[in-house]
């Protein structure tokens, strides 16, 4: 009867759409892993196969090759949306657009954040990082993948139909401190330590980035409007 | 409230560029060779008559330079983000040139910082770099002038890229606290903190005083770059105004 689309529906169909519209094109969650596991598989052939040296470098080597997979997928966030019209629906849709963009960058974490989240277990087991070690590896990328995503998103949008490497140089300056806290975490963890601290200032950074990215997102969207 | 009525008036019509451009036609014919003048003073009376250090001899005396240039790199992103918000918020066209006009300047004050810090650190603690705290987040810093400029520059639309570099360098100044703490935490972390700049003896008046005229100076001469830079740019985007066939 009531056939007006409210903020839920918008938000279940942004997603279901951009995740259809990935699987269907498999490429848009193959690239990244496959991308990760091949930037891992080089630090063994580059460094030698001695164990104690890889797993000592091992947490930086799968924190930058998450975060180099993860501005792969950045371009197709929003290019398609804009070239094909569908973007212009989202910001006219009267529901508030920041939450639209977090639903757009959320299903491009499932796509991407998601996967190399597990595959960086087979990185950690191939760099020989001790198990105790996992936990505290999931969590934080866990939390620092995301807020790749955020980023990505929005370099995407700044850089809209410029092309990836725009967007990669936009971002990766913005990511040094989530790169710094997630090595920390893991070596504090692989050295005994206390770890947690780092776990909290990394979700803090989340928790303020989330809305702040998500409008920054937004305003730079409606630039391409005018 | 009333006394700041002529101040407010005089700052709303700043974001007229013709305003702008009248004034600092007035402005920067003494304030250029002032500020260069200044600059020269205090320059040599650093580096000429401050007297030597006791540890350091006389290789302290790049101070002179290198910390002022890294006051002006820093503030300058700060001022940058200011520029950027009033762009944002108030839609002023002037400070988006302001940001062009300024971003490539803080870069290059920057890229002072960083190469008079390394000359310096090769007598001092003989390296060129080391991976300490404040370098690396100096270097962080140049990094994001960089992404700025990259951004603005591959925008054709200038207005659009004016809004977008906003955007970003307010991102960027939040940033840069946190990138602070993280970079003191992960140096404090891996290893020993060696070298400070704050443990340095503190300074008798005779250093610190043409240290203060130095920063000032530098502070004149980045303002009296950025408005002759901004002249510039704001001729160039309004060539097919009227008051500008007027005026040249």
């Amino acid at each position: 009867m009531n056939n007006s689309i409210g903020l839920k529906d918008w938000l279940i169909l942004i997603i279901k759409k951009d995740l259809l519209f990935s699987f269907k094109r498999s490429t848009t969650y193959i690239t990244p892993v496959l991308f990760f596991l091949i930037v891992i598989t080089f630090f063994p052939l580059v460094l030698g196969p001695d164990k104690g040296l890889l797993s000592s470098v091992s947490a930086g080597v799968i924190w930058v090759a998450a975060l180099l997979s993860s501005l792969l997928a950045v371009e197709s966030i929003f290019n398609e949306d804009f070239n094909d019209g569908s973007l212009d629906q989202l910001l006219i849709s009267g529901e508030p657009t920041f939450l639209l963009v977090f639903a757009k960058v959320f299903s491009h974490w499932l796509v991407t954040g998601l996967p190399i989240l597990i595959v960086s277990l087979v990185g950690a087991g191939v760099l020989f990082l001790s198990v105790t070690v996992l936990f505290p590896l999931l969590v934080s990328l866990f939390l620092g993948s995301i807020m790749f995503s955020l980023l990505g998103a929005l370099g995407g949008a700044l850089s809209l139909g410029r092309g990836a490497i725009l967007s990669a140089i936009l971002v990766l300056p913005f990511s040094i401190p989530i790169l710094l806290l997630g090595s920390a975490t893991i070596n504090a963890a692989a050295n005994f330590q206390d770890y947690s601290g780092y776990l909290f200032f990394l979700g803090a950074i989340l928790a303020v980035g989330l809305p702040g990215i998500c409008l920054a997102i937004t305003e730079a969207l409606f630039l391409n409007y005018e | 409230m009333s006394n700041f009525t002529p101040l407010k008036n005089w700052f709303v019509s700043m974001g007229s560029s013709p305003f702008f451009y009248k004034w600092s036609s007035s402005i920067l014919p003494w304030f250029l060779p002032l500020s260069l003048l200044s600059l020269i003073l205090s320059l040599s009376w650093g580096i000429g008559f401050a007297p030597t250090d006791y540890k350091q001899g006389d290789a302290y005396r790049i101070i002179f330079i290198h910390v002022p240039s890294a006051i002006i790199g820093q503030s300058g992103f700060v001022l940058l983000s200011l520029f950027g918000f009033i762009c944002i918020v108030w839609r002023a066209k002037i400070a988006g040139m302001f940001l062009r006009a300024a971003a490539p300047v803080g870069l290059s004050f920057t890229f002072l910082a960083l190469i008079s810090g390394s000359v310096w650190g090769k007598p001092t603690w003989g390296t060129w770099w080391v991976w300490d705290a404040r370098l690396t987040s100096t270097l962080i810093l140049f990094f994001l002038y960089g992404s700025i400029i990259a951004l603005y520059s591959a925008l054709d639309n200038k207005p659009k890229g004016d809004r977008a570099a906003s955007l970003l360098s307010l991102v960027g100044v939040v940033i840069i606290p946190i990138i602070k703490k993280s970079v003191d935490w992960w140096q404090t972390l891996h290893q020993a903190s060696t070298f400070s700049l704050t443990s340095t003896p503190t300074m008798t008046s005779d250093m610190y005083f043409p240290l203060l005229a130095c920063v000032l100076s530098f502070y004149m001469i980045f303002l009296a770059i950025v408005f002759s830079r901004l002249r510039v740019e704001i001729i160039s985007r309004e060539l097919n105004k009227n008051w500008v066939k007027e005026t040249l």
